[in-house]
């Protein structure tokens, strides 16, 4: 009981004071509370306590019902200011659905926090990563042309996230989750708009309203709850059956979806890439997006095998591979990335919503590694912009010429992603037995096999598109600069890269049954061959043969574009199938 | 026994390249070089004097051998089978970048097309892993050669396996990612001397990794699976004198709506 508060309460509190202190303490602030909750995390990990739980009393919930009218209102005034109809429509509805919900409210008792196998894991993702991820975001923000209180309000808001963050993976009661999701859905909204530009208030308000309609259907589910099985907590819930329960779980979902920019959401997402990087990083990549697989493995023991976990499992796959096709169009990096992430989230969610046993832990290993590896991305994609001001892959080339070490990083980045031996591989590895194995008893997961087949081929070609600009390198006849890296910089990077081959190895050792040696092999043959650099010295050097060509060498991208019918030809079928959902769940 | 074929797998593929290369020569009424040219080549090429571009260039393009090497050594060993295509697949990127690690068009676009060509088969050799699993239970390549023939049960993966074999050994009709006459062979452009023949014994080993897939078919028969490579390895020899190179985006096409598309039907009347 007392590690659920310490977890919420302790960026809470740092956050103060660092709005009220000096910036020459920040770091030493940040890093010590970034320490302690990522151990006590790591600590609730390595020693699982059995369910702990919490019940908020009734002056609690009254303080939670004032705090979510307030800030329903204020998004309408929001969607007022700056005349946007749909902001304020979504978040008038949103109220009065809200406002139906507290009147019906039973008085069936249950646990407000609730912490299980899932929400512990979760915790220690948005710790551990989110936490090297705000260490970095001081030294990103340090050259930023603002006052230094609203740098140090930076850093305090990325900390309250935190907090908002470790609670969200714990709510058991509908209520908190639908004021939790809302705060998640201000935080997106206040760190897009953080530049205050046009482009930026723009993107923010799409953010905005799209986040709503999730909100939306939460109210609609826990509305569903509240009249048909009078409880607002999702234990209770889930252990009925029949009647409205899966068109609740379905709404939900829906949510979910949402939250995770599956397509047709996918703008939003996007459109947060202009935000700056640690906010990308962390909300749009890392952690906050999260959520959107989270929920579905909340529900997934309720979805296996039910018409409603198939519709959702396809229309995750479809947008893995969905957007994965889409991302070979973009051309700004952190654009990329993104798309990469709601592709990868597509997966996860495919996954978790077949509901065996197998798949819910690949699905929860998927997150791992994603937010790992993401993160790893994200951060590398921030030094470019700060420090090499590029963002956009055409400007990135020959970057390995004056960039060596960020260019090493987003590489690795990349391998950790589609290679093996790490730990990203492994999950799909693992999906295609898993995925292969269902196929006997219900053949219509051959649609799932053959997504995660041609998303992942499809990701590898991505990433490894965008290296053939980073990579090309002069001949050793010209003198490659070197890159000093800020420690601010490389220290979180380099923490990364070290958890994704600790985790890698862990993974390998406890989740497969394959022998060691298989991780081994390639891994020693990584180490030895650069080991060969020095031998090469003797080597005399040249230029590149063009052929007799006068030409100068421009590293050709290619882009693979949509034509405007089948774009909008997609974006129908996944609003359909986004309906089909709430039908699925009617129906089954 | 696997210790020592995979020792000896680099030389193992000479022979095979050898033979091949007579084998087409005798297609076209030609007298063509002798059995061991491959190893003529590689005499010749130790001896002349090797210019590098830059140390990463060498480096990647020694690993993508050296990776290739444990690759076919894991089929060897009978390793899982998805493992050893993700290994195959890691072999290939390192060669990718290694074509990306230098300032040369060529290169680049052998580059490009490696990964374009990559998109096209690595769906086609999962399905047919995936194949091989329904049939045995099992992804380990020890359980998939201890099943009886699966050709009956698989016959549209084995032709879908045909489709892409060219793909990998560097032959007409899918021969784009090589295309001498185009792209002066791609990646290996800026390699030379003994480096260059790292790449040249990495292709024996890719004959290997894709031979081995047609060999599996066979099941617990190895007689039967040899007799398949045997075919096979002639068909594909006979097609790649008998038709001309398609255009990358031509072969994407093809093989997307044919090879997958039979694959897929195969394997859903596998589970139906």
């Amino acid at each position: 009981m007392e590690l659920i508060a310490l977890l919420i309460l302790l960026p809470l509190i740092a956050a103060l004071f660092i709005l009220f202190s000096h910036s020459n303490i920040l770091q030493y602030l940040v890093t010590s509370t970034v320490f302690l909750v990522s151990s006590l995390s790591i600590h609730l990990f390595a020693f699982p306590i059995p369910s702990i739980t919490f019940v908020f009393s009734s002056s609690l919930e009254t303080i939670l019902v004032i705090f979510d009218v307030l800030l329903l209102l204020f998004f309408m005034y929001q969607g007022h200011l700056f005349r946007h109809r749909l902001v304020f429509g979504l978040a008038l509805l949103q109220l009065l659905l809200y406002l139906l919900v507290e009147a019906n409210l039973g008085s069936g008792d249950g646990f407000s926090l609730l912490m299980d196998r899932l929400s512990v894991m979760m915790s220690l993702i948005i710790n551990v990563v989110g936490g090297i991820i705000v260490i970095y975001a001081i030294a990103y923000m340090k050259d930023e042309m603002i006052s230094p209180f609203k740098k140090r309000l930076f850093i305090a808001y990325l900390l309250i996230f935190l907090s908002v963050m470790n609670m969200i993976v714990m709510a058991n009661s509908l209520l908190l989750f639908f004021f939790l999701f809302e705060m998640t859905t201000l935080a997106s909204y206040l760190l897009i708009a953080f530049r205050n530009d046009e482009l930026s208030r723009t993107n923010a308000l799409r953010a905005l309203w799209m986040n709503q309609i999730g909100g939306v259907v939460i109210l609609m589910g826990t509305l569903l709850a509240v009249t048909q099985f009078d409880t607002v907590y999702f234990d209770v819930l889930m252990s009925h059956s029949g009647g409205y329960l899966l068109f609740a779980i379905a709404l939900f979902s829906m949510a979910a979806l949402v939250k995770g920019a599956a397509m047709p959401f996918d703008g939003w997402l996007l459109g947060a890439m202009v935000a700056p990087t640690p906010v990308s990083a962390m909300l749009h990549s890392a952690t906050m997006v999260k959520i959107a697989p989270f929920m579905i493995l909340k529900f997934a023991p309720v979805l296996a095998g039910t018409l409603l976990g198939g519709v959702i499992s396809i229309s995750g796959i479809l947008v893995f591979v969905a957007a994965a096709y889409t991302a070979l169009s973009k051309e700004v990096f952190k654009e990329i990335l993104g798309y990469s992430t709601i592709a990868l989230l597509g997966l996860i969610m495919s996954l978790a919503a077949i509901g065996t046993e197998d798949s819910i832990q690949l699905a929860m290993v998927l997150i791992v590694f994603h937010a790992l590896s993401k993160a790893l991305l994200f951060l590398a994609a921030g030094v470019l912009e700060k420090v090499h001001h590029v963002k956009s892959i055409e400007a990135m080339k020959g970057l390995v010429q004056y960039a060596p070490k960020s260019v090493f990083f987003i590489i690795f980045g990349f391998m950790t992603l589609t290679l093996p031996p790490f730990g990203l591989f492994m999950g799909k590895l693992f999906a295609l037995q898993a995925v292969s194995e269902n196929l006997m008893h219900s053949p219509w997961q051959i649609i799932v096999l053959l997504g995660i087949i041609i998303g992942g081929v499809l990701l590898t070609l991505l990433y490894f598109k965008v290296v053939s600009a980073l990579l090309s390198k002069e001949s050793d006849l010209q003198v490659a600069q070197s890159e000093t890296l800020l420690l601010g910089f490389s220290i979180p990077l380099l923490l990364l890269s070290v958890l994704i081959i600790l985790a890698s190895l862990w993974l390998f050792k406890t989740h497969s049954a394959l022998p060691m040696s298989y991780l081994l092999v390639p891994l020693l043959l990584l180490l030895v061959i650069p080991l060969s650099y020095r031998m090469l010295e003797g080597f005399d050097r040249t230029t590149e043969y063009h052929c007799g060509e006068k030409e100068t060498f421009d590293s050709a991208l290619f882009y693979f574009d949509m034509s405007a019918s089948l774009v909008r030809a997609m974006y129908w079928v996944f609003g359909l199938l986004f309906v089909g959902i709430a039908l699925a769940g009617v129906l089954s | 026994m696997s210790a020592l074929m995979t020792l000896l797998a680099p030389i193992l593929g000479g022979f095979v390249y050898g033979f091949e290369r007579v084998l087409r020569a005798r297609m076209q009424r030609r007298q063509g070089p002798p059995m061991l040219q491959p190893f003529y080549d590689m005499f010749k090429l130790m001896e002349k004097r090797t210019i590098i571009i830059h140390a990463l260039h060498v480096v990647l393009g020694v690993l993508h051998f050296f990776l290739l090497w444990v690759t076919v050594g894991a089929i060897f060993f009978g390793w899982n089978l998805l493992y050893v295509i993700f290994l195959h697949l890691f072999s290939l990127i390192v060669l990718v970048m290694a074509g990306y690690s230098v300032r040369s068009v060529y290169s680049h676009l052998g580059a490009n097309r490696e990964l374009l060509a990559m998109v096209a088969y690595e769906p086609v050799l999962l399905l047919v892993a995936v194949g091989f699993f329904l049939q045995s239970g099992s992804f380990e390549i020890t359980a998939i050669l201890q099943d009886s023939s699966h050709l009956m049960q698989m016959p549209l993966l084995f032709i879908a396996l045909l489709m892409i074999i060219p793909i990998k050994v560097k032959k007409s009709p899918f021969d784009v990612v090589e295309a001498h006459q185009e792209i002066v062979g791609g990646v290996e452009v800026e390699y030379s001397g003994i480096f260059y023949e790292f790449l040249y014994m990495a292709r024996f080993l890719e004959y290997l990794f894709i031979y081995s897939f047609v060999f599996l078919f066979g099941g617990d028969s190895s007689i039967l699976g040899g007799f398949l490579v045997l075919i096979v390895f002639f068909l594909i020899n006979l097609v790649d004198n008998a038709t001309a190179r398609v255009r990358t985006a031509d072969m994407m096409k093809i093989v997307y709506f044919g090879a997958i598309s039979i694959s897929v039907i195969n394997l859903v009347w596998m589970v139906i």
